[in-house]
């Protein structure tokens, strides 16, 4: 599964896409949330997809790098980088706990213990009344401004301007994955995915990379958080529940597993079929949960490789054959 | 020293009910290597179809008797169609897939009943109190240890003392071989998938008096459930009885002093215990 497209294509791709997804769905704010989501998709496909780990623990990354960026936004007059550094590091410190303590136990077990931990995060926060407000969340959520020494601030408080702000991110972010898991440590993840016994043996320590890649996950998950709580101005309870492990995940599948590009997708169209079927049937879930049986059952790798079977049929029809290795 | 005893009984009781949800998801999975993250959908289901039997029937017996036999119906159906294919598939494909039946579960009950909770009304003869000296106590809780008691008295001697239960467990350590004795493994696999999501009905129906019935209270059982396996250890059966019980006093004693932290004091409790014993408490490694 090793990509050979040159890092630059893959850099052009990505800034295409962020100019042209408001233009193509004529809302900076549904884009926002494209983008958003398709960041924590990635933090997913990053466990699930690279390393075969399935967490049902993202909601507490995701909640966690809202309710951080939240309360320091509302509590301290600080900068826009601060915020993102200390979403950042909160997202990491859960995130490797959580790895600490559910890749004790492989398969099944590790699922559960994600999923406990997702939970145990959700009655805390639920708890935590002073710090997340409770069942009520945090209200008025301002969008902090970018403070550099010697320019003048910059803020995001228009939906252009904060959309800007999140393609940056998304797009530094994402270079940063395919970077990762393309990188000999990412190999060395596949490695474990594809059988985790042999790779112990021929001497990785396979416990420190599981436990690594928890952090990159925590840390884009915590990201993606952050910004939806500022895009929002809100950061509700229901971040951190387990419906929001669900909607991550499915994207994630749906896109298609073991592909950044493919959580990409993903976010996409179940963001966009949600914008638009909710509005016909506030039931519309039920269909989503078909239609994950039928990707899991028929076409496992997702919407991204099922579409580049397309086009390589497409290809053949039209004469165009390309020479290609696999 | 009452207020003890009122706590123990509380404990064992909602233990029992999470020892019913966890034993079905634990037998599943020990006999058939197959993981249910629909199991939770399927106790929701089971309080709705004891509603529904109740308020065509007007009889709470009629809806706790029929209710598990609608929801095994149902698990027939789906075993047939969806969870046949799945056996040989890798765990995070089964997860995926039944989280897929869970939100058509969801979506279908929120989209038939709506999103008021139902309530269901215990009959005259079990609503009442008992009384012991100074101490009262609902008829209804005791009803439940009474009826779970049984249940996993019979599921016991069902699953240990019969031919049928020596070939489940048999099926649970080598399948193949089993299929190779000439027993017709995949009627087994059926009957026990219908029997694990029928348990987990008869717990839904049992808690709708108390809990009342909505479609989220299978989330919340999901997560309950896991723990009690995580806890006791995946494919055991007196493992889900130990960790339903310990996790029913876990959440009975915290809300004597702390009723808002239950929930954090049961997923605590959970992780301390697989920090000390990783496979569970009696599990297999």
């Amino acid at each position: 599964m090793q990509n050979t497209t040159p890092f630059k294509t893959y850099a052009m791709g990505l800034i295409a896409f962020v100019i042209l997804l408001p233009l193509l769905i004529h809302s900076q704010v549904l884009a926002t949330e494209i983008l958003i989501f398709a960041m924590a998709a990635i933090g997913c496909n990053l466990l699930l997809g690279y390393s075969g780990l399935l967490s049902f623990g993202q909601s507490l990354f995701f909640g966690g790098g809202a309710y951080a960026a939240s309360i320091l936004s509302i509590n301290f007059d600080v900068s826009l980088l601060t915020v993102i550094g200390f979403t950042l590091i909160v997202g990491i410190a859960l995130a490797v706990l959580v790895g600490f303590f559910s890749i004790r136990r492989q398969g099944i077990y590790f699922v559960m213990i994600t999923l406990a931990f997702g939970q145990l995060g959700y009655y805390a926060a639920f708890l935590a009344e002073d710090f997340t407000g409770g069942e009520d969340g945090l209200l008025d959520v301002p969008r902090v401004a970018l403070k550099l020494p010697f320019l003048p601030d910059v803020h995001f408080d228009t939906d252009i301007s904060f959309y800007i702000l999140t393609s940056v991110l998304f797009v530094l972010s994402v270079m940063l994955m395919q970077l990762v898991v393309n990188s000999p440590f990412g190999s060395v993840l596949q490695a474990i995915r594809q059988n985790e016994n042999r790779a112990e043996a021929i001497g990785y320590r396979v416990k420190l990379y599981k436990i690594a890649i928890f952090a990159f996950s925590g840390a884009i998950t915590a990201l993606s958080g952050a910004l939806y709580a500022l895009m929002l101005n809100f950061a509700p309870l229901s971040n951190i529940d387990i419906e929001i492990s669900e909607t991550i995940l499915f994207m994630c599948v749906l896109g298609g597993l073991g592909s950044i590009f493919g959580s990409i997708v993903g976010a996409a169209v179940f963001l966009l079929a949600s914008d638009f079927l909710s509005e016909l049937w506030p039931r519309w879930m039920l269909i989503l949960g078909f239609l994950v049986i039928l990707v899991m059952l028929y076409a496992r790798g997702g919407l991204w490789a099922s579409l580049m079977i397309m086009l390589e049929r497409a290809k053949e029809i039209l004469g165009i054959k390309e020479k290609h290795n696999v | 020293m009452s207020l003890y005893l009122f706590q123990i009984l509380n404990g064992v009781g909602l233990g029992m009910i999470y020892f019913l949800m966890g034993v079905g998801l634990t037998i599943i999975f020990g006999m058939m290597n197959f993981v249910n993250f629909a199991h939770g959908a399927f106790y929701a289901l089971g309080a709705y179809a004891c509603y529904v039997v109740m308020s065509i029937t007007g009889s709470f017996w009629a809806g706790l008797v029929l209710a598990p036999i609608c929801i095994g119906i149902l698990a027939l159906g789906i075993e047939k169609v969806l969870v046949r294919r799945l056996y040989a598939v890798d765990h995070s494909i089964q997860i995926l897939i039944t989280i897929g039946v869970m939100m058509m579960i969801r979506e279908g009950t929120l989209l038939i009943w709506g999103t008021v909770p139902k309530s269901i009304r215990v009959p005259e003869l079990l609503a009442g109190i008992v009384a012991f000296d100074d101490f009262v106590y609902p008829v209804y809780r005791l009803f439940i240890v009474g009826v779970t008691a049984l249940i996993g008295i019979g599921l016991w001697l069902l699953l240990e003392k019969t031919r049928f239960g020596m070939v489940i467990r048999a099926g649970s350590e080598r399948p193949h071989m089993v299929a190779l004795l000439g027993i017709n493994i995949d009627k087994l696999f059926s009957m026990t998938f219908i029997g694990g999501v029928a348990l987990a009905g008869v717990a839904g129906a049992l808690i709708a008096p108390i809990r009342g019935v909505d479609a989220f209270m299978g989330v919340e059982a999901l997560g309950i459930a896991f723990v009690v396996v995580v806890i006791g250890g995946m494919g055991s059966f007196s493992g889900a009885l130990i960790g339903g019980l310990i996790v029913g006093l876990v959440q009975s004693f915290t809300s004597g002093f702390w009723p808002a932290g239950t929930n954090v004091m049961i997923y605590s409790v959970m992780a301390l215990i697989i920090m000390f014993r990783p496979n569970g408490l009696l599990g297999r490694a």
